[in-house]
């Protein structure tokens, strides 16, 4: 048993961020399916270990080998550079869009957002989060956009099944943001 | 002075609705035209008072209030029945009603990029690296050829195509090959040289280059026409076979 968590393990470290499927691990182990989900369950139980940097995540349909997110303060004095620059906010509505309506014309999303959304369109498709999956029908033949899995790797999730779901009850939560710029923006009108 | 505000803190009259919405503390499904109106023209005009310059969005959607606006501001007619039938008026639809609808789907997508904006800073503290190089030991694959169509062949070879385009230097000069029919000659009868098997025809166009196969054919007829060689060619469509034909032709 023990020896199998090691071959997972050694699997793991060198198909680094590709990750390896299921599929791949009962191949390799030769075992029933079942018995591997127990081994891996076994190494993910081994690595919560206080002693040890790296865990395993489920992203895509893939499991990956990663550092602990309590790690990555050391990892960036060690690199000496900032966390990657984040998607903007345009950027992230347009995904969002796309993730629930796909596939989905430039059209269609502007009309949800109510402004142009080219940049963040070409942003997206430069980042390889959205990719062409087809044209629409009838006149023009619009491009149609989708997400690709590097959209599930980016933000961790296991299916877009994970996205939320749209609910009648608004939450106000996300408002706030806004709302200090809002305050600021009046204080300087007030100062004028 | 002049001050710069960002409107960046807003992606566009929806955005910017929503929170008037919020900030005037009223229900999404029961808006008021006039308030909300008054309200929005209000932040355009101290956007334009802070010289910022205003997408053409913001002025569409300020038109549509105004409309809507004015539009429920209109008496309703009267119904032409006086017995009271009930005719269905089309202005019993609420004008705010594609509004708010647009509205709820934008608020709902706005929140999905909340989370995801949480789900990606998340993502950011896991470290992970690009997968080992273990090219060295890969077996040579079998190329697959299913579900590959006509037209996929088509666009590849075009881009083989315009990659040897691309490729090709923007200036070339173009230099002509001198190969001397005698030399090939001389060559020829220096490969059948003391051979007693005769050479296959093909094996003398050592070079894809158009110059070395024309000047190897004529050495070749040349050779022909002075006896030095024999070309048998037993069958059509066979290896054409070249035989030296005598030693005393050993140099021309």
């Amino acid at each position: 048993m023990k020896n199998e968590q090691a071959i997972v393990e050694a699997l793991l470290y060198v198909s680094g961020e590709d990750g390896v499927t299921l599929e791949q691990l009962t191949e390799v182990l030769n075992m029933p399916e079942e018995h591997v989900l127990g081994v891996i369950e076994n190494l993910k139980k081994a690595l919560q270990n206080e002693a040890r940097g790296l865990m395993i995540t489920e992203v895509a349909g893939r499991y990956q080998l990663v550092t602990k997110k309590e790690m990555a303060t050391y990892i960036e004095r060690l690199i000496k550079a900032p966390r990657p620059a984040t998607l903007s906010q345009a950027a992230l509505e347009t995904l969002a869009v796309i993730a629930y309506k796909q596939p989905v014309s430039r059209a269609e999303i502007e009309e949800v957002r109510g402004v142009k959304s080219e940049k963040a369109l070409s942003t997206l498709m430069s980042k390889g989060l959205i990719k062409e999956v087809g044209r629409a029908e009838g006149t023009g033949r619009a491009i149609l956009y989708g997400v690709t899995e590097a959209f599930l790797t980016h933000f961790g999730l296991k299916s877009l099944n994970e996205l939320p779901e749209f609910s009648d009850r608004l939450d106000e939560s996300s408002m706030e943001e806004t709302d200090l710029f809002y305050e600021k923006f009046q204080q300087t009108v007030l100062e004028l | 002075m002049e001050y710069k505000v960002k409107i960046d803190a807003f992606e566009g009259p929806l955005d910017l609705l929503l929170h008037l919405i919020k900030k005037m503390e009223i229900d999404i499904y029961d808006i008021q035209v006039a308030e909300i109106t008054e309200q929005y023209l209000n932040f355009i005009h101290e956007m334009k008072e802070l010289q910022l310059d205003i997408a053409s969005e913001y002025l569409v959607m300020a038109a549509t209030l105004i409309e809507m606006k004015s539009r429920m501001l209109l008496p309703k007619p009267e119904p032409l029945m006086p017995d009271g039938d009930e005719v269905e008026w089309e202005e019993d639809i609420d004008p705010r009603e594609a509004l708010i609808q647009r509205l709820i789907e934008y608020k709902q997508y706005k929140q999905v990029a909340e989370w995801l904006k949480e789900k990606e800073e998340r993502q950011l503290l896991f470290y992970t690296k690009p997968p080992s190089d273990l090219s060295g030991y890969e077996k040579p694959r079998e190329i697959q050829l299913t579900g590959v169509s006509l037209y996929d062949m088509l666009a590849a070879f075009r881009h083989l195509l315009q990659k040897k385009q691309w490729d090709k230097p923007l200036h070339t000069k173009i230099q002509r090959q001198e190969i001397p029919i005698g030399e090939r000659m001389n060559d020829i009868l220096k490969q059948l040289k003391g051979k007693r098997e005769p050479i296959p025809f093909d094996d003398l166009f050592l070079y894809p280059n158009r110059t070395h196969i024309v000047v190897t054919f004529l050495a070749l007829l040349e050779l022909m026409k002075k006896r030095a060689v024999t070309c048998v060619q037993h069958r059509n469509f066979e290896q054409i076979l070249v035989y030296s034909a005598d030693e005393r032709f050993g140099e021309v």
